[in-house]
């Protein structure tokens, strides 16, 4: 009888439950139930976690089936050639929800490195963090975090930096308080068929070169795909960027970067407004196209440099602004829902933006320019150029911040900036991988 | 069966469902006793006389670096104490450094402005960690937990972790690392408690690296050239070295850099401050090391403001910048990324990332008070 009735009550709480995430636009949706692996007795994950660290040069590293639980990190140092693999990303599961002390729960050095057919699960810090490698493929992982509470998250969940010739090919990144799959202050990159959802932002590429990002689904982020230059880092600013072909649907997820109700705080994507597809933050030459960039609550693009962060912009061989876009073909639905308000930068889209209050946008640009450049941004100085079928009824927007809130002006004149231009990457070698 | 016989029953099988969890509990806590200490005595061995083609050996006994009691720790021949002007904070742990050069063989410092050190293949390391059972004794009855060790070999270092037995008789190696429960009165007379974490091998290079390849960390001439205690009475750790024949080419201290050490009060609070920052961050805060991600570089010698965190953002500090905009605010030690990270304890956000689950109160009260006592203009 009792569990009857429970099982009637959860009828009824099931689409309840449903819809009150969908309109909290908050998710902790899981790939598969890990829960239902077999545990891996404690001589099968300390086996592992031997295997990395007494791997030799060409080792191919086999993890059978199973649900891991490590206590301790999983590093890779400095070797060559390594293949790491698991049974399927359903199948062989890493967990560090009991890791105790370091940052990342993988921690993958060397050359040549490749991760495959396995899933990480409830790092502390970063999932799987690789650093200082050429070479550097991910396929078929998935990395997330399980916690009903997502305040409990980590950071990134899959994390090259320093590294070159970065391939992240059919992955799945969830639930990070930053950027499910980040790219930082690397060359030649890689990031397609991969799919990246509930993360503050989806698929970030930071202060890199020559990168393409194409055939990925990122939904339900607060932010879709980023590509950001940050100031102060020993790799200074980044170019080349592409990304097509890309589903980047519904970021409407709200912003759990920081606490709700906390002010963002020093990391840039604490400011990302909940609903917005691609953002540019000091992106150098970079190329947005063919993508169905739909039902982002804010804005579809926003081309944006780093004054609208208000943090200090001195830093050697490094520029605040974004230069040389080129965004077109791409395929824009805007959606019935209210644009953001929770951040500075949606209540500026929400609240000033030149179609009025309330209305989604579909570009945006927020029209800080390079003034040893031009007097005045109708000459396109920082060359940004947009191309859109049936541009007129898109919602486009030009900021012009430069007297501060005080002022906030805004035009729908999109003319200054139909042109063409030209963004070169290379990445053809990475194919082949 | 009546209903009230069944809530007894129900209510019983709970009892012992709970007294066995509370049981086991008790059983995964390891609870170390003095009483386990065996008196022992380390075999008579020579350090000289090892095979290196067989190192890491089994045994930490197997190498012959100390003698006579073992719980003394009292080195062999030529093998040296030293100790660096500051050290690592490591949850409270006390340590005891030795080094040990093949015969004829000695190191040559580096005109760097760290005064680094070139030593000779097989060169080794030793560093024990242990607590005193009363830290107002230092000297009395400890516990060991770990040694480390780092040898030199073909050009190359690698560390080697040996963990001690509950016996304190001999400690083994072990790649995947270990947790203990340590316990000890402080100096306060309190008694603390905590969950000890021996690093597994590969964590050795999250901190010591530099371009990916092993450094060890303590053993500069920046770290080095102050005055220690000897057996043989109070020296210049390298004017003891080259009167020893291990340090080529010395010349006298005033040539190479130094390093205050952050607990001499008598010294300038912005040394001191520097001084912390550099042992306990800079392996991995520095253009070479791990953390040259973050743009942040902690060692002694960066003068660069930015740098050095102030009015610095994060990059990649996820929770762990806390509600914070600055890795420094200067005059808010308090609103300070800096300072947030090395109180916290969350493992994420806790700094270093490694090798401490406590808060070192004394290292972070010097931290806040050089950052409440920057001046603001001065950055502006």
């Amino acid at each position: 009888m009792k569990t009857q009735n429970f099982r009637k009550l959860y009828f009824w709480i099931l689409p309840l439950a449903f819809l009150f995430y969908a309109c909290s636009s908050s998710t902790t949706e899981i790939s598969f139930d890990s829960s239902k692996l077999r545990k891996a007795s404690q001589e099968e994950v300390e086996k592992v976690i031997e295997a990395f660290i007494l791997a030799q040069d060409g080792d191919v590293i086999e993890i059978p089936e199973g649900f891991y639980n490590f206590k301790t990190q999983l590093i890779l140092d400095n070797k060559k050639n390594i293949q790491i693999k698991g049974q399927g990303m359903d199948k062989t599961v890493f967990s560090f929800r009991e890791l105790k002390t370091g940052g990342e729960g993988v921690k993958l050095v060397g050359n040549e490195i490749l991760i495959q057919d396995l899933s990480i699960e409830d790092a502390p810090g970063d999932g799987v963090k690789s650093q200082h490698v050429d070479g550097m493929t991910f396929r078929r992982i998935n990395v997330t975090w399980t916690n009903g509470d997502k305040s409990k998250n980590g950071t990134y969940a899959i994390y090259p930096v320093q590294c070159k010739n970065v391939l992240i090919d059919e992955c799945i990144a969830s639930h990070s308080k930053d950027a499910g799959i980040y790219v930082g202050q690397s060359e030649n990159i890689i990031v397609k068929n991969s799919l990246a959802f509930g993360n503050v932002a989806g698929i970030e590429i930071e202060n890199s070169d020559n990168a393409e990002v194409y055939g990925n689904t990122a939904r339900d982020n607060a932010g879709g795909i980023l590509v950001f230059n940050l100031p102060g880092l020993p790799k200074s600013d980044g170019k080349g960027t592409k990304i097509y072909d890309n589903n980047i649907i519904a970021n409407n997820h709200v912003n759990f970067a920081t606490p709700l109700g906390e002010d963002p705080n020093g990391n840039t994507v604490t400011m990302i407004p909940p609903g917005s597809g691609i953002i540019l933050l000091a992106a150098k030459d970079v190329e947005v196209y063919n993508n169905r960039i739909h039902k982002n609550k804010t804005v579809g693009i926003a081309i944006s440099n780093y004054h609208i962060t208000g943090f200090p912009m001195d830093a050697p061989n490094w520029s605040p602004y974004s230069s040389n876009v080129f965004v077109h073909g791409n395929d824009f639905k805007r959606t019935w829902r209210f644009p953001d308000l929770t951040k500075e930068f949606g209540q500026l889209i929400s609240v000033y933006n030149a179609h009025g209050k309330g209305k989604t946008q579909d570009i945006i640009y927020d029209g800080f320019f390079d003034q040893s450049l031009a007097e005045n941004i109708l000459s396109n100085p920082m060359n940004i150029c947009v191309q859109e079928a049936g541009i007129e009824k898109l919602h486009f927007t030009l900021f012009d911040l430069w007297e501060g809130e005080a002022n906030i002006k805004a035009s729908k004149d999109y003319r200054p900036f139909v042109c063409q231009s030209e963004v070169f990457t290379d990445v053809s070698h990475l194919t082949q991988k | 069966m009546t209903r009230f016989e069944f809530r007894i029953l129900f209510g019983v099988l709970f009892l012992g469902m709970a007294l066995s969890c509370s049981q086991k509990t008790n059983e995964e806590i390891d609870r170390w006793d003095p009483i386990a200490i065996l008196v022992a005595e380390w075999p008579e061995k020579s350090v000289d006389q090892i095979d290196f083609a067989n190192i890491p050996f089994k045994n930490l006994s197997d190498y012959g670096f100390f003698k006579g009691e073992v719980m003394a720790l009292a080195p062999s021949e030529r093998v040296l104490p030293y100790s660096p002007a500051s050290s690592l904070f490591t949850d409270y742990a006390f340590k005891s450094r030795f080094i040990w050069m093949p015969k004829g063989e000695a190191a040559t410092i580096s005109p760097d402005e760290e005064g680094t050190l070139d030593f000779p293949d097989q060169t080794i390391l030793i560093k024990n960690f242990y607590y005193p059972l009363d830290f107002a004794r230092p000297e009395g009855p400890k516990r060991i937990i770990e040694t480390r060790l780092m040898v030199k070999q073909n050009g190359a270092w690698e560390a080697y972790p040996y963990i001690w037995n509950d016996e304190q008789s001999d400690a083994s190696y072990k790649v995947v690392g270990a947790e203990k429960t340590v316990q000890w009165k402080d100096a306060a007379g309190e008694t603390q408690v905590i969950n000890y974490l021996v690093p597994n091998k590969n964590q050795c290079k999250s901190c010591h690296n530099a371009n990916e390849v092993m450094v060890p960390l303590g053993v500069k001439a920046k770290h080095l050239n102050h005055t220690i205690a000897f057996s043989e009475g109070a020296s210049n750790q390298l004017v003891k070295w080259a009167s020893e024949g291990i340090l080529n080419g010395f010349d006298h201290p005033e040539a190479y850099p130094n390093m205050v050490d952050y607990f001499d009060t008598k010294e300038p609070l912005e040394l001191r401050a520097k001084a912390y920052l550099d042992i306990n961050c800079a392996h991995c805060h520095r253009a070479e090391g791990p953390a040259s991600t973050s743009g942040l570089f902690l060692n002694y010698e960066e003068k660069e403001p930015l740098k050095l965190g102030i009015f610095k953002t994060p990059v990649a500090a996820g929770f762990g910048a806390g509600s914070f905009k600055y890795a420094i605010l200067p005059g808010k030690a308090d609103e300070s990324i800096l300072t947030y990270r090395m109180e916290t304890n969350i493992v994420g956000a806790a700094m270093p990332e490694i090798g401490r689950v406590t808060t070192h109160r004394e290292g972070l009260d010097l931290i806040k008070t050089w950052i409440n006592g920057m001046n603001v203009e001065a950055y502006n």
